[in-house]
């Protein structure tokens, strides 16, 4: 059987599928301590002094490191810069830097550790953008080769004759693109598990790594430890995707605690310190002019990059020269003209990120390809068609292509997509767009990275085993070793076990990056399983005679006998306790390390290419992108495992589909808001449509059985893709990633010439409102923030003392006291203490108390909802009576947190504002004059754009917009009665109710007017379960002409509380309402009442389409009922 | 820290003493109190799925459910994995894992949801799959192959064309 080229399951699948795989975390060591690092609030900051007394005195505490702890000047090698401290040495340059770290008994204690260590800080200026470093007279963060402040590095490429390229063309296109920050978002967080061995002076890891390589040779120079004394130890990698292909941020600082407290640390990352301070995609601004001739041949490439580089030099310089090479290798124009700067910046480093630069400029050189075809007129895939580099030809960076299959990927994409009819139809709001890719299989970028060993052992029983340096973090590499040890051995797949990571047992590899996974493994395996299968050979021949001999089904066999591998083994003089081991090395004849000059070279062995394209839809009245559509063609030479395979397509084209369409890392005062997946856009099943991959096959002569790499390229066309295609849908081309539906009606407005007038001058209640913003940016930011302490991060909630959970109103009543909290489900309760916005000793449970899951109809009519109910059995209660109400809760969050989460929490729930949330100082987490973050920072998706006073936050919850237009109330008990408020004056502020500490949300009552109403709800959000950017929630009174009686207009997130059109409403009455009458009517009170703040007056727009879109819903409905 | 009033859980159907602080979530229960590390932390915010296990049969993030107020019967991936070889399969055939840290809770979700009703139409299974597994966030696979596996089991189990099992 042939095992290369199967669709063999993973080869743990069982226990992957199980659970039964040990991550980092699940490795459990006897007197095991929890480590927690202490982090810089501030940007950049000289630290005078660190005091951890207190600190060492709390109980639990083992071990507490500085920087002092460290060898003196102990520095990361990265890449040969040696710029970064394990431990801030004298200096911070970003916020979340470590500083100190702690291991202690419980993860709690060591945070609470945390907190008494006091480092006393003497701030500098940040520089937390790139214009803000160019600044002149600013402070320089590092003393760079350059010279010149903050501009870590400065590259100059020409590759051809650019010069001569311009003078042939006649053409030129020119764009700059913006491709921002985007986090990996590793399912396993940043750990490490150090143990330090005091017999065998050894420091042992089980961490989370793409290169055991890597953290063995970093952790051994940083705490001068000599060879071998650090060891790794194979475990389970929960994915990588570049964050981990060199040593992590928390390796050193779990070995240094190890060592010190003398008993094995754990450090995990929380996802907030995960998002907000590992490394980064490197932000790029790209600047580019394509130069052709007439007939659409290219003629020349100028191009400039600026890299936001953040605090250090970790891979900014190779992400920036990698992200030129890039364009030197697709297309063949006579020269190219490149230059970059990678500038620091007080901000999170950059780090490696699957694509490492291509994916951020072939954004722009696709998307400018695509203004090209049209600016010449020729067919966007006929103008990639003319320009594609062929096999046997040496591109301008030097790359020597021994197959080249783009060509062929455009023809099959452009088939697969129906691209042809799709351009012929041209219905609107559709677009079909295209862009190609290309990427290296490895690359020779240091001495080492053209080599990989692999070593086998042939055991007693015929069990195969693979040894291999390298690590798996999932995208199949110890798969594909078994199947290739298999196929040149002649053994079952099952039969072969591999060995990963483990540095004391297994042979040379760098690690997996820089899709080398393949390439080095497929044919480090290969050859080490032929010279061990010429031993075996070699050993039956002793027995079998000189016939021919094969080697299958587990033996060597002749046409005399058979003799079974292990049988063998045993016979060999060199095999130890019945064990033939081989080992082999593999050096790449062909990859050549990059000219120091010119920077070209033959990097790589083959060079993969791509062609992708997708048909969507854009909602030209919310801004929406919907991919209807994706086809993904790759030249991927052949495939060792097609599954394999295309799971590295889909999943490459879904992380490049997050940041076309909503992956971004925001920043604010150095500090990431939107670090959490709850705030951070990446894509959901639910956002993503099925991809299609298709393969394109013929070999490449330097690839193991002609395998090239695929892990990488898949994420690079994505976003030209999707920004192609909005173009070609609804005309307007979107230059700064992620292509989010603010951009998109900013631009249609623009574009169309609509612009709202709000007239504050005459809206006397706005003027002071007014006046305060405009002063944020005019200093008062400034005053307001340095008056108070810096944002930070709590993931640790306080300890509570009890969970009361109590079986009455009466009981639950009498349980609340000043430091008790009412819990429905808990959903934001958990999050609110972790947050630390509340610190109860007690949480009163209400979900056991009797009647509040009831729901029932009394004797008036009125339905009531008591308010323990879950949203999921709210849900399946209403959907045939009150459908808007299920169709509602259908949005909010998870089916998981439907489950959990219940009426009265989700109408409770606190504001979702990300700067409150996210550990900012404000005016409501700390009142008195602190600021309003939102006013300045990013406000664009949740927040006020009509009723905006001190706080800009709005009222997060969908079933308060839902129970407004449904005109119900809320019944309230205290230990005095019960009262009954309308929904109308329920909400007092943004996630603020007039529910007072010592009262209970008992039930909602729901008119049985509602039953009779027609009506809907509509949401537009950034993610299936996200909050709402906006929604709206309408109902009426219909009478049999289709007139609209008593209706109910409430837009949700645009203001402080769910707000009513009231105007709006008072226009409509009577009437028989249609989205165009609506969109009159409420545009102009969106005019007349709305106060955007100043990158958030789409919302307005927004509104206004999610309100004619819930029109249309109850129109359809109408026409089916009546149909 | 406050008392340790022990309490009974049942986890993978055997009755379970626990005592631990107040205000335990379910999941460090289940990792550090019994050992059982299939289920996975990957947020603590309930906002990403990896730590989904069944309550009573329904599906919940074992990361904020609180130990007092889990009210019913616990099951976990190791039970789970026993009793759906077939999603396990499916999984493992359509490239529903890559790196494995989300598929303890994509399996748990998927066991539940192989259990709930299904749409009547056939061609509406498929956006059906892709909107109730949205609550696990994947970041290997892009989706499209757990969605074939939930789907392949379901056709497996004469789910397609609609209704209960």
């Amino acid at each position: 059987m042939s095992h290369v080229g199967a669709r063999h399951r993973p080869i743990d699948w069982e226990a992957r599928s199980a659970g039964r795989v040990s991550y980092s975390g699940d490795i459990r060591l006897e007197g095991l301590l929890e480590g927690a690092i202490l982090r810089s609030p501030h940007p950049h900051a000289r630290i005078r002094s660190i005091d951890t007394g207190k600190a060492l005195r709390m109980p639990g505490v083992h071990a507490i490191v500085t920087s002092a702890d460290l060898p003196p000047g102990a520095r990361y090698f990265h890449e040969g810069e040696k710029d970064r401290a394990p431990l801030a040495d004298g200096i911070v340059r970003f916020v979340g830097q470590e500083v100190a770290a702690v291991a202690a008994e419980t993860r709690s204690q060591a945070y609470a550790a945390l907190r008494l260590i006091d480092v006393d800080y003497e701030l500098l200026s940040p520089s937390l953008d790139v214009q803000a470093a160019l600044q002149p007279g600013i402070d320089s963060l590092h003393a760079r080769a350059t010279g010149e402040a903050n501009v870590s590095r400065r590259v100059l490429r020409q590759w051809g004759d650019a010069a001569k390229g311009r003078g042939d063309s006649r053409v030129s296109v020119s764009g700059s693109y913006h491709f921002p920050r985007q986090a990996h978002v590793c399912m396993e967080a940043m750990i490490s598990v150090a143990r330090w061995d005091e017999a065998e002076q050894r420091l042992h890891f089980w961490t989370t790594t793409q290169a055991p390589y890597y953290v063995v040779r970093e952790v051994t120079q940083v705490l001068g430890l000599a060879a071998g004394q650090v060891v790794c130890h194979e475990v389970g990698v929960g994915g990588g995707f570049g964050a981990k292909s060199k040593i992590c941020d928390v390796e050193v600082i779990a070995g240094l605690l190890a060592q010190t407290a003398g008993r094995p640390v754990r450090v995990r990352l929380s996802r907030e310190e995960e998002f907000e301070t590992t490394k980064t995609r490197h932000a790029f601004d790209t600047a580019m002019r394509l130069h052709a001739d007439p007939s659409g041949y290219l003629k020349a490439i100028d191009a400039s990059v600026t890299v936001e580089n953040g605090a250090y030099n970790h891979s900014g310089a190779s992400v920036m020269s990698a992200g030129l090479k890039g364009l030197g290798m697709m297309y063949r124009p006579e020269g190219v003209e490149l230059s970059g700067q990678l500038i620091d910046t007080s901000m999170q480093p950059g780090g490696s990120f699957r694509g490492y630069g291509t994916t951020q400029t072939s954004f722009a050189l696709e998307c400018l390809m695509d203004e090209l075809a049209e600016k010449l007129g020729v067919d966007p895939f006929e103008l990639r068609i003319r320009n594609a580099n062929q096999a046997g030809e040496t591109t301008l960076v030097g790359a020597r292509l021994g197959s080249a299959r783009l060509v062929e990927c455009l023809n099959a994409a452009r088939q697969a997509i129906g691209w042809d009819a799709e351009r012929a139809q041209r219905r609107p709001g559709r677009g079909v767009g295209v862009a190609a890719g290309v990427h290296v299989s490895g690359s020779f970028t240091e001495p080492g990275a053209n080599r990989s060993d692999a070593a086998i052992d042939i055991f007693p029983d015929s069990r195969i085993r693979v040894r291999f340096g390298g690590a798996d973090a999932g995208t199949g590499q110890k798969t594909i070793m078994a199947q290739i040890a298999a196929q040149e051995l002649g053994v079952a797949y099952e039969a072969v076990d591999v060995l990963t990571m483990d540095s004391e047992r297994t042979p040379f590899d760098m690690g997996s990056w820089s899709s080398r996974g393949t390439h080095f493994a497929g044919h480090a395996v290969r050859k080490c399983a032929l010279e061990t299968a010429s031993r075996l050979k070699a050993l039956a021949a002793l027995k079998l005679g000189d016939g021919p001999l094969r080697l299958e089904g587990g033996e060597v066999r002749s046409d005399s006998g058979s003799l079974a591998l292990g049988e063998l083994a045993r016979l060999s003089n060199e095999s130890i306790d019945g064990v033939l081991s081989v080992e082999t090395s593999y050096i790449d004849p062909v990859m050549e390390l990059p000219d120091k000059d010119t920077g070209r070279s033959n990097i790589s062995a083959s060079y993969n290419f791509a062609t992708h394209a997708a048909v969507v839809e854009v909602d030209r009245k919310t801004g929406q992108i919907r991919i209807i559509d994706y086809v993904a063609a790759h030249d991927i030479g052949t495939s060792i495992n097609p599954t394999l395979i295309e799971g590295q397509t889909i999943g490459g084209v879904v992380m490049g589909l997050g940041v076309a369409l909503g992956e971004a890392m925001i920043h604010e005062q150095g500090k990431m808001v939107n670090g959490a997946y709850l705030n951070y856009a990446m894509p959901r099943s639910a956002d993503m449509p099925r991809i299609r991959p298709i393969m394109i096959e013929g070999g490449d002569p330097n690839g193991p059985y002609g395998a090239k790499a695929i892990g990488e390229c898949s994420i690079n066309p994505p976003a030209a893709v999707i920004a192609n295609a909005v173009h070609d849908a609804i005309g307007v081309r979107i230059h700064d990633l992620p292509i989010t539906p603010d951009k998109i009606l900013k631009a249609l407005a623009e574009k169309e010439g609509r612009a709202r007038r709000h007239r504050i001058w005459a809206r006397p209640s706005r003027w002071w409102i007014a006046l305060v913003r405009w002063a944020y940016p005019h200093g008062l930011l400034k005053v307001l923030h340095g008056r108070g302490a810096p944002p930070q991060t709590c993931t640790d909630p306080a300890p509570l003392k009890a969970v009361a959970t109590p079986e009455s109103l009466p009981e639950a009543l009498a349980a609340l006291n000043s430091s008790a909290v009412l819990m429905g489900g808990g959903t934001d309760v958990q999050l609110r203490r972790r947050q630390r916005l509340i610190e109860p000793e007690t949480l009163v449970a209400l979900r056991g108390v009797a009647g509040l899951k009831e729901i029932k109809t009394a004797s008036d009519g009125w339905m009531e909802v008591g308010a323990a109910t879950s949203l999921a059995a709210l849900a399946s209660a209403m959907r045939q009576s009150i459908p808007m109400i299920a169709e509602a809760i259908d949005t909010i969050a998870s089916p998981q947190i439907r489950e959990m989460a219940t009426l009265g929490g989700n109408l409770i729930q606190e504001k979702r504002c990300w700067f409150y949330r996210g550990g900012f100082n404000c005016f409501k987490r700390r009142g008195g004059l602190a600021p309003c973050y939102a006013i300045e920072g990013d406000h664009r998706f949740h927040h006020n754009v009509i009723d905006g006073h001190r706080c800009q936050a709005v009222t997060p919850s969908d079933l308060g917009t839902v129970l407004l237009a449904l005109e119900a109330r809320a019944v309230i008990v205290s230990p005095t009665g019960e009262r009954i408020v309308p929904m109308a004056d329920f909400y007092t502020g943004p996630g603020e109710t007039v529910v007072k500490p010592d009262e209970i949300l008992r039930a909602i009552r729901i008119p049985p007017s509602a039953l009779s109403r027609q009506g809907a709800f509509t949401k537009l959000r950034l993610w299936e379960g996200d909050f709402a950017i906006v929604s709206a929630a309408i109902t009426a009174q219909v009478d049999a002409g289709g007139r609209w009686q008593a209706p109910r207009i409430v837009l949700g997130a645009v203001a402080s509380t769910p707000w009513r059109a009231f105007d709006t409403e008072r226009r409509l009455a009577g009437q028989a309402v249609t989205a165009a009458s609506l969109r009159r009517a409420l545009d102009s009170e969106l005019d007349a009442k709305g106060h955007p703040l100043a990158r958030n007056a789409w919302k307005l727009d927004a509104a206004a389409g999610i309100a004619e879109a819930a029109v249309d819903a109850i129109l359809a409905r109408r026409q089916l009922v009546e149909g | 820290m406050g008392g340790t009033k022990p309490r009974q859980v049942t986890v993978n159907g055997a009755m379970r003493e626990i005592a631990v602080a107040p205000g335990t979530p379910l999941l460090d229960v289940l990792r550090d109190t019994l050992g059982l590390t299939g289920t996975k932390e990957a947020c603590g915010r309930g906002e990403c799925g990896a730590c989904t296990v069944l309550i009573d049969g329904r599906p919940v993030m074992s990361c904020i459910s609180l130990i007092e107020d889990v009210r019913g019967p616990v099951t976990t991936i190791e039970a789970i994995a026993g009793d759906h070889a077939d999603l396990r399969e499916a999984f493992a055939d359509c490239g529903a894992f890559q790196c494995g840290f989300c598929t303890s809770g994509q399996i748990v979700r998927a066991a539940a949801l192989l259990r709930e009703p299904w749409p009547a139409n056939a061609a509406d299974v498929e956006a059906f799959i892709h909107t109730a597994m949205s609550g696990n966030i994947c970041r290997c696979t892009g989706y499209t192959g757990i969605v074939d596996a939930v789907m392949r089991t379901g056709a497996g189990r004469g789910k397609l064309g609609g209704g209960a099992p």
